[in-house]
């Protein structure tokens, strides 16, 4: 007896062509390869959202390390009188500064400086 | 905002400097380290590791570069021709009396990330062994290398080779 297959046979495959869209070769329109596709597809995409955070964050940080080195400043002293200024700007913000504007992130600097001088090292020097 | 606008706006924030760099009395890992940095712009607060916002940066004197220890006779630079016995290798010492630009340009092409982009910044890098270089109108900044020339004996006058402080020790 012939028997059809399940009825939501065809929605179920146009989920998974729906997430394979675009995709290279016949991972596209092949179900047997687009279902393997799209599962890895979306580890990667979920390992992504997590990597997203870090990679940011290192970019960050190297682009305010280099604006601090135009002022001559070592990143870690820059962000250690921060804290203790208590400037609450994060790290996005402090890179978006250096960017746009310099003369902002500038006048930073001039506080971290001269809160470094006012540390307990320099006060027993 | 189109995107054309946007980029006449920072014409000047991504408009390349080209710096000039002696290499007499420099050491050449160190050096290498430094030249690297400027020419993946990475002395620059819109760096990103994709983008190429890095600087032209021309070298002088690279005859004139130093090796600490005995790397000079010690120091191989190797290769394979691919054929079977066919290692080659050849010192240090022997490497830059055949060209003095070359012991700087490997330890700068070594120290640059290996993927494309590198064959974009090696091609704004210019080597010169002497102070001679065509490109004087295009410089926009002279910069001084990381490292102290070295001081000789002979350099250092009798009293002060008379009071080093090591001698009254013991």
């Amino acid at each position: 007896m012939v028997r059809g297959g399940s009825v939501d046979r065809s929605i179920r495959r146009a989920k998974i062509f729906a997430l394979t869209k675009g995709f290279r070769g016949r991972s596209k329109n092949c179900y047997s390869l687009a279902i393997r596709a799209a599962h890895k597809a979306l580890q990667h995409a979920y390992r992504g959202r997590k990597l997203k955070k870090r990679d940011f964050r290192s970019l960050w940080i190297t682009r305010i390390s280099n604006a601090a080195q135009e002022q001559k400043m070592p990143y870690s002293m820059f962000m250690h009188n921060m804290v203790r200024l208590e400037v609450q700007l994060n790290r996005k913000i402090l890179s978006e500064l250096a960017i746009y504007e310099p003369r902002s992130f500038q006048a930073l600097a001039d506080l971290a400086r001269r809160r470094q001088s006012k540390g307990l090292l320099n006060a027993l020097k | 905002m189109s995107s054309f606008h946007r980029a006449s706006q920072s014409l000047r924030t991504h408009a390349r400097m080209w710096y000039l760099i002696d290499a007499k009395d420099q050491k050449v890992g160190r050096l290498a380290t430094f030249v690297v940095k400027l020419l993946q712009g990475k002395t620059k607060p819109i760096y990103h590791p994709a983008a190429d916002v890095g600087d032209f940066v021309v070298i002088v004197n690279t005859q004139d570069v130093v090796f600490t220890g005995k790397k000079w006779n010690d120091k191989l630079y190797r290769h394979h021709t691919g054929y079977p016995g066919g290692l080659k290798e050849i010192k240090a010492k022997d490497l830059h009396a055949k060209d003095p630009r070359e012991v700087l340009r490997k330890a700068i092409y070594g120290m640059l990330a290996k993927n494309n982009l590198r064959y974009t910044f090696m091609r704004r890098l210019y080597l010169y062994k002497d102070k001679k270089h065509p490109y004087k109108n295009n410089i926009t900044q002279e910069l001084t290398g990381p490292c102290k020339p070295a001081k000789k004996l002979q350099d250092y006058t009798p009293a002060e080779i008379e009071n080093y402080p090591y001698k009254n020790l013991f």
